[in-house]
């Protein structure tokens, strides 16, 4: 079979997608519109961008790899199946309690986050168990089978089950779900906390099951309708999909496991940032993608992902794997405005419509793209992806306008509002990296998106970040890092030990019944024995802090060793000391979970080295673009006639079809062996 | 586009300047030294500086009434004492740790702060609070020169009171534990060792109260770094012109609001049901609020004399609360800063429970402000229709058991607030189960994590039906949390306004009060609201109820389908919605 490893990523606006091909050792970008309506269209129309009709068709792809928000928007319209809640009886509000906290400290009007479940749609049932697992009280199974028949009779679609103490004791879970099926059949889509969230927390348990049970069906059918699908059109080899936590599935897998889908979209940019990594040799990178409407930041780490145990959705909480995304509303449609004769930028946006006041849709404050258009930024012809030009004009208006009412003239006004701009978003990358404990000068700025390489030299001054990196295809960036990613599969076991009590050799065996498990599950992903690993750690924390570090650990039988207690808290104490700044090196510590990780390597597509330029020089043209208050002859060169070799100077302009890439004065820009645009301060 | 000009280019483009206009004069107002947009950015890092401090707390305390409950904050203050930024946990801290700043610098003088200098301070009558609430603050220099002060105040688990974690029943302060007055934690970036020593010694957790100072510490210092980086940037001058148009807008948008408010005196008053010791006399609250123009005064001078129970605080205190119930209603959205609070005023009386006096007992300062706050939107509910909300539940409703784990024979001591309704307002029913004004974004504890933890078995948590007022718009439920002792301890308890229920507005209906009972249904039961350390026996129950929020608007208004979807969803109990909207079930 002749190779193409394909990655498709399925956004609201576009269907971006990236081929491999095995035989060239190149790469393609293609994209189409995504067709909400029936999103197989929008797949089929962009993989033909990159399968020319009659060259190669689904047949000829070894291996496919999606993304997809389907989950995420079955919530966020709240257009999910209706759920009905099985709860422990005396605690079956739990879910409805949400644990109290007020988010909002000034706002007499505060709401709770929306639950999915109406309190009228939740059966307590009887059964009960204590922390450490032991039953109290038998499960109620008359009332499981009540429920069960009010499931029939009342038109129900999934069922949550979520029980206290499920996670020390699945016991009363598992037997639920027999009479269930007994009663409903097997078909019936059944969430159990445990095995959504394995986890100590009632609420955040319950809530991981209930939104697994409430997007379940809408993943389940939308994988089921597009394998098909595919497999029709030729496709010979399973579908992958995009896991929240940065690993691919395949899609059998996801159908049993819907939760782990439901932040896979952008995911795919921090593991393309992982990727990167290796071929820069750059293990520290924080990566922005920047849209219209929002800022993505997510950092790797010695070139590993940040991945996090817990989300937040719209409030509600997730206990999954996933890797760490902070979403700022900061883009190119956020308003400029003025408040108290002061000037504001965002939070407020455009959005599409009626979007910036150059899209001459009637918008007509002005905003961080009108801004850009202002000082020259922006190639008209290129301008949303060459579908209409901008009225330059209308953005000159509505930037001139704010200008007016505070003292600047339009073209001041403009650069204001991009500095703006910048500094929040930088200071939002810095309190991110704070509470991580990281320095941003050790790292490089991955910048991909359509507004990201714009905007991204500004960032990285105001950071102190030496390096900015445009990969190649910034607007499908996603979707080739979708590519370069491992099978992956995560498994959480509680384990609540103040380390006086551990057993060392009670941890080792649980760890290494769970690897064996684990690897054991990579074989439903079809990877071969040789390509398999895992690997362990444990969630540690000092006694009586409330959040943990995930700590690696050598392997499951580390435990074992004689000295493990000294190693363990030696390693945890420089974690703490890295993360927080301080450490308490002998202050005793708490074990609360082992996580064991199973890994399958795919054949990665090696990165595409390109040939190096023939001579120095390339094509360009000169325009006026004001940087610093100055208008200044500036290149403006295609990104395409750039060749590895290649440098040049700011003030410049690199344009391709879907972003700008902006290099400032006294920034320098060369083209690396892999076509990415590396930027750097000059040296004075 | 035109067409390129194709040319060959190899490195540098002559970069060819075209000076283009300079800035006009913003309006002709004098020497200008600031623009807006370094304005803007300098308002931005000044929030951003307090996030990251914020951050560096929250991470990296001890203890989970820090990091979990968020009974913290952090502030940027100027040379003078100003607020430049400020990130709240806990609402009822806003804008007085300038106050312990200033009153180090009157005690000691100017010249006290040097560099590389950590403070520590928990003096209830300077700092207005509880001896638990303990600040950490110190100056800021570039160079000789003092640019401001970073601070930090957080809760301490114990301080060294009589009874563990604090008392219920204290009379006098020398009973609430170590009280400082402000003095050196570190002294040229060392530690002042017998200082540490000394905390560590007054208090029952020397290892986790010692980490949360460590974590104190270096919020002060990550404060620090960021100020020391703006000053740097921006220069001081710079600095304090951004810094007075930045006061100045935040001034303009506050007068905004409260110009709109008629003219004229608010009034609105409570009682607690008493300070915990006299069990028979209740304690008055009572406000006084007088709007004229873009000004509003704040009179709470009528209000009980200090009691001998520790619901007493000092008036850095009463201030605060004061301005978190104008901030509630005037600018929920304007991160405070040193322009904040300017149009209000506060008359606050020497001697009385918002202005103690030693040695009052100040341990549980926090019910009588809880209802000042609710108070504020009461008084001027007449005016402010729509940005008033009905009362909510009102106090923090403590729990407390203390004992010895059987399994691992470990002291413990486990503290909690419960949760209670909040009130309806125009337009939305009030919510369920929320955590009270003054203890901002609490979560309760989860039942897995405080039966893993301690020898108690959650026997009930649940929503508690027909607690909130009825009305057009229904006020939020309590809940119910039931205990049952698996092992001989104590309780404390401290629940509130069960004679000052959550009132409603607009003819809504008052919500049920609170209501605690030992040993429901035993022969031994009894009910009780506060107590200190009563003693359990393995097997015995404790049953708390919460009381709901005031309901909005008149019964006779609410939506027949509105009272369906209330019962069908078990919200209310079919005799109650008959008794309040005379609506048969279904």
């Amino acid at each position: 079979m002749s190779g193409l490893r394909v990655s498709m990523d399925i956004g609201g606006t576009f269907t971006d997608v990236v081929a491999y091909d095995e035989r060239t050792g190149r790469y393609r970008a293609g994209k189409a519109s995504t067709t909400p309506h029936d999103l197989t269209e929008g797949v089929i129309a962009a993989l033909s961008t990159v399968l020319p009709p009659g060259e190669a068709g689904p047949a000829d792809i070894s291996f496919l790899v999606h993304g997809t928000t389907q989950g995420l928007n079955a919530f966020l319209q709240r257009r999910g199946t209706r759920v009905l809640l099985l709860a422990s009886e005396g605690a079956s509000d739990t879910y409805h309690i949400a644990r109290g906290p007020r988010t909002r400290l000034y706002d007499l009007h505060y709401r709770k986050p929306e639950p999915l479940v109406p309190r009228g749609d939740i059966e307590p049932i009887g059964g009960r168990l204590a922390a450490d697992g032991a039953e109290l009280t038998a499960l109620d199974e008359d009332a499981v089978r009540r429920a069960a028949r009010r499931f029939g009779d009342e038109g129900f679609e999934a069922v949550a089950v979520a029980y206290l103490f499920s996670h020390a004791n699945p016991a009363h879970e598992l037997r639920t779900r027999e009479l269930l099926r007994e009663e409903l059949g097997e078909s019936v889509t059944v969430s159990l906390s445990h095995e959504a969230a394995n986890e100590w927390r009632e609420y955040e348990r319950t809530s991981s099951a209930v939104l697994e049970a409430y997007i379940g069906p809408v993943v389940q059918r939308y994988l089921t309708t597009l394998g098909a699908t595919l497999k029709q059109r030729g496709l010979a080899v399973p579908l992958h999909v995009m896991q929240s936590s940065g690993g691919v599935n395949t899609a059998d897998s996801a159908r049993h496991r819907p939760l782990q889908t439901l932040l896979s979209g952008p995911v795919g940019g921090t593991m393309g940032g992982v990727a990167l990594s290796r071929t820069l040799e750059r293990p520290h990178l924080i990566c922005m993608d920047m849209g219209g409407t929002s800022f993505d930041v997510s950092l790797v780490v010695d070139g590993r992902p940040d991945v996090t145990s817990e989300a937040r959705l719209e409030g509600l909480p997730i206990l999954m794997s996933v890797v760490d995304i902070h979403t700022i509303g900061a883009g190119g449609g956020s308003v400029a405005w003025q408040e108290a004769g002061g000037l504001r930028v965002g939070p407020r946006s455009a959005g599409a419509s009626p979007g910036p006041a150059c899209y001459a849709r009637g918008g007509t404050e002005p905003t961080v793209t009108d801004a850009d258009l202002v000082l020259g930024r922006i190639d008209e012809a290129t301008f949303a992806g060459g579908e209409f030009a901008p009225r330059s004009e209308l953005a000159r208006q509505a930037v001139g306008a704010l200008g007016e009412r505070l003292g600047l003239d339009a073209v001041a006004m403009a650069e204001g509002v991009c500095e703006v701009a910048g500094a929040k978003m930088a200071q939002a990358v810095r309190t991110i990296t704070v509470s991580r404990g990281i320095e941003p000068r050790d790292f490089s700025l991955v910048a991909f998106g359509g507004a990201g390489p714009m905007h991204a030299v500004a960032l990285a001054r105001e950071l102190g970040i030496p390096e900015v990196v445009v990969p190649r295809f910034p607007g499908a960036f996603s979707a080739w890092g979708m590519l370069e990613t491992e099978i992956r599969r995560d498994f959480a076991e509680p384990f609540f030990r103040p380390e006086e009590d551990l057993d060392r050799a009670e941890m080792a065996e649980l760890l290494e019944k769970t690897a064996a498990e684990a690897l054991g599950s990579l074989d439903s992903e079809g990877v071969p024995a040789e390509r398999r690993r895992t690997e362990c750690a444990a969630d540690i924390r000092y006694q009586a802090q409330e959040y943990t570090l995930t700590v690696p650990l050598a392997d499951p039988r580390e435990p074992l060793r004689e000295d493990f207690p000294a190693r363990i808290a030696a390693r945890f104490a420089d974690l703490h000391q890295e993360r927080y700044g301080h450490a308490n090196l002998g202050a005793p510590l708490e074990f609360v979970a082992l996580r064991t990780t199973a890994l399958g390597a795919l054949d990665a597509a090696p990165p595409e080295l390109l040939p190096a330029a023939a001579s120095e020089e390339f094509v360009h043209r000169t325009r006026p673009v004001v940087f610093d208050g100055r208008r200044l002859e500036t290149v403006v060169v295609d990104r395409e006639v750039l060749s590895p070799g290649h440098e040049l100077s700011g003030p410049a302009l690199v344009l391709e079809p879907t972003a700008t890439t902006v290099v400032p004065p006294g920034h320098r820009l060369r083209l690396d062996a892999h076509g990415s645009l590396v930027i750097r301060e000059e040296k004075k | 586009m035109t067409a390129p000009d194709p040319r060959t280019h190899a490195a540098d483009p002559a970069g060819t300047a075209e000076a283009l206009p300079g800035q006009a004069d913003p309006a002709g107002t004098g020497p200008v030294t600031v623009d807006p947009v370094t304005v803007e950015i300098i308002r931005n890092a000044v929030i951003s500086a307090a996030d990251d401090m914020n951050a560096t707390l929250m991470r990296s305390a001890y203890t989970p009434i820090i990091y979990e409950c968020g009974d913290c904050v952090v502030a940027l203050l100027d040379d003078e004492h100003q607020v430049l930024g400020q990130s709240a946990g806990l609402p009822i801290f806003l804008g007085n740790l300038e106050s312990c700043t200033r009153a180090t610098e009157e005690r000691f003088g100017r010249e006290v702060w040097q560099p590389g200098d950590v403070w520590i301070l928990n003096d209830s009558y300077l700092g207005g609070t509880h001896l638990n609430d303990v600040t950490i603050f110190g100056p800021v220099f570039t160079g000789e020169e003092l640019v401001g002060f970073t601070a930090t105040r957080a809760h301490w688990i114990d301080v060294g009171s009589k009874d563990p974690g604090g008392s219920m029943d204290s009379v006098n302060i020398f009973q609430e534990g170590l009280r400082m007055g402000p003095q050196k934690l570190v002294e040229g970036g060392e530690e002042v060792k017998a200082v540490i020593d000394t905390i560590a010694t007054n208090v029952r957790f020397p290892y986790p109260t010692t980490g949360d100072m460590n974590a104190m510490i270096a919020t002060i210092r990550m404060g620090q770094t960021r100020l020391a980086e703006l000053v740097d940037r921006f220069g001081t001058a710079r600095l304090r012109a951004a810094r007075d148009e930045i006061f100045r807008q935040t001034e303009e948008l506050e007068r905004e609001v409260v110009r709109a408010i008629p003219d004229g005196v608010y009034t609105a008053e409570g009682v607690l049901d008493n300070d915990g010791i006299d069990l028979d006399t209740t304690v008055a609250v009572r406000l006084r609020i007088t709007v004229s123009g873009d000004r509003l005064e704040f009179d709470i001078t009528e209000s009980a004399d200090q009691t001998v129970g520790p619901i007493n605080c000092g008036a850095a205190q009463a201030v605060s609360a004061c301005r978190v119930g104008y901030k509630l209603l005037v600018s929920p959205d304007v991160p405070g800063n040193g322009g904040s609070f300017r149009p209000l005023s506060v008359r606050v009386r020497e001697g009385s429970v918002f202005g103690a006096l030693p040695p009052a007992a100040c341990q549980w300062y926090f019910s009588h402000l809880g209802l000042l706050i609710d108070l504020v939107a009461k008084a001027l509910a007449p005016v402010l229709p729509d940005r008033v909300a009905a009362a909510s539940h009102g106090d923090s409703m403590i729990v407390m058991f203390a004992g010895v784990d059987p399994r691992n024979t470990r002291p413990y001591v486990s503290l909690e607030a419960t949760l209670g309704g909040w009130g309806a307002w125009e337009g939305s029913d009030g919510q369920d189960a929320l955590i009270n004004n003054v203890n901002g974004s609490l979560k309760d504890i989860p039942v897995e994590v405080l039966e893993s933890r301690f020898p108690l078995r959650v026997r009930e948590y649940g929503i508690r039906p027909d607690s909130g007022g009825a009305g057009q718009w229904r006020g939020g439920n309590g809940v119910v949390r039931e205990y049952e002792a698996l092992a001989d301890c104590t309780v404390s308890l401290w629940f509130e306004r069960s004679l000052t229920p959550a009132w409603g507005l607009f003819d809504g209906r008052d919500a049920t009060p609170p209501e605690v009972i030992v040993n429901p249904g035993r022969e031994d039961e009894r009910r009780l609201l506060k107590c200190n350390g009563l003693a359990l026996r393995a097997g015995d129950v404790v049953r708390c109820a919460t009381g709901g929020g005031g309901g909005f608007g008149p019964v006779e208004r609410r939506e027949r389908a509105a009272v369906a979807a209330d019962l069908r969803d078990g919200h209310i109990t079919p005799e109650v919605a008959r008794a309040s909207y005379g609506s048969p079930a279904g």
